[in-house]
């Protein structure tokens, strides 16, 4: 009883947080003067400048998962399923862009090759004004955003690898060598998982708004933000933010529909030890060179670019003097809005591994549904609802940003949970319910405590998504709450590139320090399963 | 004629001793039984022989040719002509049962006709005709078996090895496929390496049983003499 009261609670905070502020927009935008109109999607369809972000969004997003996925897959094959050297380090290297802020990456392939960047001392003026146009416009977002998603599709694979059961690639070896196997077994068994990243990595870019904007590439989010935070129009910034749900939800719908269960069925099974390699042989320096020029220009050199670029203690200390106080602020709000979504999420993991809800699956879809949802929606929709006199101790306090964050990114920590929850046997809680103990004194003693390095790995991704949001924070921070990601994109206007590029290596490195800590801390990270 | 040799095997695990010294001679026609405890090494000696992994030191041959030797793999496994049925049967998922037979038919590069026919007949042998088109998961867990060994006999193996298949059955099909194994081996005449841990079923198997403890060979004999060693 106390388990269903409660995970009920959890649901209702869940909607409440997630799905009344979307609601909310959508009402507001229907109603003018009191009346039901669609006045404010008039122009949507009829529009020629609606279609044409229709068409870059989507081109842009299209071309970015196609990319990424073609070459995640083939890298997360490489890492995660042959011996080619230094794996490992390649996959923390290859995983860091998606870390940091995504326009940190687009300052610093500015800094590299815009008209007057780094490149200028080495090409000359003529080549850098190519390098630029290159830049400003659909290439330049494509391959920044390229190598910003490119850990999507390459983790998934690496970690659909780790499910299957080697016996079943191990059948196929004995009659045919790993090419055969590879292609009649292993890529059809991990289909799903790769489809889910290209899906994932297609509404990812179709919600993202800060390179587009900082690109000058036209499309959906960016409207939708301009419509709001330059003119204040509610209503178009609504009808812009619409089409964003709306392809979001046919998405998620043909996941449900066609992706879900096979993607259930290949969750991590705790019986799984070992995992065969293929040997590369002669072709080990061969595809090691590819994957560590792949690494140089699209991980190492945008931040060498910057360390460059910021070169100076001066650049450092005005950096920290202009915005200190922002990094304090994210750092906190990061910490809060992490500790809180481990714990929104663990439940909501827990209800989704348990199936102790008949609405299990809602709540699920409810979770991916806000994770995928373009910020910018969910900003206005937070906005829409919480901005009224009576709400007005969170609309204008920093409990406006957290609840942001609930809303996005729960489905992070949920799936963490439920992956840390499965590897758990069922036994371990039912054997505690034998001794007689309560659904809370289970959790807080049996369970909890197994999932810790879960929750942990949990706080710790929510830590680093928090700290690097910039659609949601851009658009609901109160007065004097500006967070640190948001600092340095109001900076850019009139900051110099030093100045910009010292903060942001100082974001890069709050981002990245704990999680290095944390990660190279014996025995946090890296025990065993439980068995 | 000598159709598996194992010689002087020795292979580590984290430090400690899976198999330390192994010599065994296994000759066509055979049926070995390996019989053991969880944990003796006897699903070792069946991957060093399919080529998964390599021994440390010894060598191992198959119809007379050297498969690996010292830590070194020379003939990985799709060369050896071998078969196999897993513990947990491997059975493809994705691939219909028709599909799980053919696959490596498709890999050695046989013509449609020939691979339609072959998989015809094993289906016809192994008791799953009219279950082509089904999926793994459609079948039950002694049709999924009847499956795993007509995967394992369609390419006419050398040697078939069986990873205690019949472990998750209840008594009576466990007996039940032991003899359909045996009216197979009978008809085809492959060798068979078979690794359990159930004494009943090895009697049952075996021309000879190889009782195995700690990594080691504790005895080797006949059926009878395998008896009298437990009893004494």
């Amino acid at each position: 009883m106390e388990r269903r009261v409660f995970l009920t609670c959890i649901v209702i905070l869940l909607l409440a947080i997630g799905m009344l502020p979307v609601l909310s927009m959508l009402i507001k935008s229907v109603i003018v003067d009191g009346h039901f109109s669609l006045a404010s999607y008039g122009g949507l369809l009829t529009s020629a400048h609606q279609w044409t972000l229709m068409r870059h969004s989507m081109v842009l997003s299209s071309l970015v998962t196609a990319l990424t996925v073609a070459v995640g897959m083939l890298l997360g094959i490489l890492l995660g399923k042959t011996d080619l050297p230094f794996r490992r380090f390649f996959t923390v290297l290859f995983v860091i862009p998606l870390l940091i802020p995504p326009y940190i990456i687009a300052v610093s392939w500015f800094d590299l090759l815009g008209r007057e960047g780094l490149l200028v001392h080495l090409l000359g003026v003529s080549a850098t004004r190519e390098t630029a146009r290159f830049l400003f416009g659909l290439p330049g977002c494509v391959t920044v955003l390229f190598s910003i998603f490119l850990p999507i599709p390459m983790l998934l694979t690496m970690i659909f690898l780790r499910t299957i059961n080697p016996g079943l690639e191990e059948a196929g070896r004995l009659v045919s060598g790993w090419r055969g196997v590879m292609k009649g077994i292993t890529i059809p068994l991990i289909l799903p998982g790769v489809l889910l990243s290209a899906m994932l990595v297609f509404l990812l870019s179709f919600g993202e708004f800060s390179v587009p904007n900082f690109l000058r590439y036209d499309v959906f989010p960016v409207e939708s933000f301009t419509q709001f935070s330059a003119f204040y129009n509610f209503k178009a910034a609504t009808a812009a933010a619409v089409p964003l749900a709306a392809v979001t939800l046919i998405l998620l719908f043909a996941e449900a529909a066609f992706l879900r269960e096979r993607t259930y069925q290949l969750r991590p099974s705790p019986g799984i030890k070992r995992l065969p390699l293929i040997g590369l042989g002669a072709h080990r320096k061969w595809l090691f060179v590819p994957v560590a020029i792949t690494g140089l220009v699209i991980v190492i050199v945008p931040i060498v670019v910057l360390v460059i670029q910021s070169a100076g203690i001066d650049a450092y200390a005005e950096a920290l003097n202009r915005a200190g106080a922002s990094l304090l602020r994210s750092l906190i709000y990061a910490v809060i809005g992490a500790t809180l979504l481990t714990f929104l999420g663990f439940f909501t993991g827990y209800l989704i591994h348990t199936k102790a809800l008949r609405c299990w699956r809602s709540v699920d879809s409810l979770t991916i549904f806000l994770f995928a949802l373009p910020s910018t929606v969910i900003g206005i929709g937070l906005i829409s609802l919480w901005n009224t006199t009576w709400t007005n101790f969170i609309y204008s306090t920093p409990m406006i940003i957290i609840l942001g964050y609930l809303a996005k990114y729960t489905a992070l920590t949920s799936r963490i949970s439920v992956t840390q929850l499965a590897q758990i046997p069922s036994s371990m809680e039912e054997a505690a319910q034998v001794a007689g103990a309560g659904w809370f004194r289970r959790m807080g003693f049996i369970l909890v405590p197994l999932a810790r390095r879960g929750l942990l790995a949990g706080w710790l991704v929510g830590y680093i998504f928090l700290l690097r949001d910039t659609g949601i924070t851009m658009l609901v921070y109160p007065a004097g709450h500006e967070t640190m990601p948001v600092r340095i994109l109001t900076l850019m206007a009139n900051g110099s590139p030093q100045l910009i590029a010292a903060l942001c290596m100082v974001m890069i490195t709050a981002t990245l320090l704990p999680a290095g800590i944390l990660w190279m801390t014996p025995g946090i990270m890296t025990k065993k399963a439980i068995k | 004629m000598k159709m598996v040799d194992i010689d002087s095997v020795s292979k580590l695990y984290n430090g400690g001793k899976a198999l330390d010294n192994i010599s065994l001679e296994i000759y066509e026609g055979e049926r070995i039984v390996i019989l053991g405890p969880s944990g003796c090494g006897k699903t070792t000696i069946l991957r060093l022989i399919a080529g998964f992994i390599a021994a440390d030191t010894g060598s191992i041959s198959i119809a007379g040719e050297m498969v690996s030797r010292n830590g070194r793999i020379i003939k990985p496994p799709e060369q050896r002509n071998l078969g196999m049925v897993f513990q947990d049967l491997a059975l493809w998922p994705h691939l219909s049962v028709k599909g799980n037979i053919e696959f490596g038919l498709k890999a050695r590069g046989l013509p449609k006709i020939e691979r339609e026919r072959r998989v015809r007949e094993t289906l016809h042998l192994a008791g799953m005709a009219g279950y082509a088109d089904r999926k793994p998961a459609e079948l039950s867990g002694g049709q999924q078996q009847r499956v795993a060994l007509a995967r394992a006999l369609v390419l006419e193996p050398r040697v078939l090895l069986m990873d205690e298949p019949l472990s998750s059955l209840d008594l009576e099909l466990n007996v039940r496929l032991r003899k359909e194994i045996l009216r197979l081996q009978e008809k085809l005449g492959f060798t068979l390496l078979y690794v359990t841990h159930d004494r009943d079923e090895a009697f049952g198997m075996a021309t000879r049983v190889v009782i195995m403890s700690k990594g080691r060979v504790e005895y080797e004999g006949t059926v009878d003499d395998a008896q009298k060693y437990f009893n004494r």
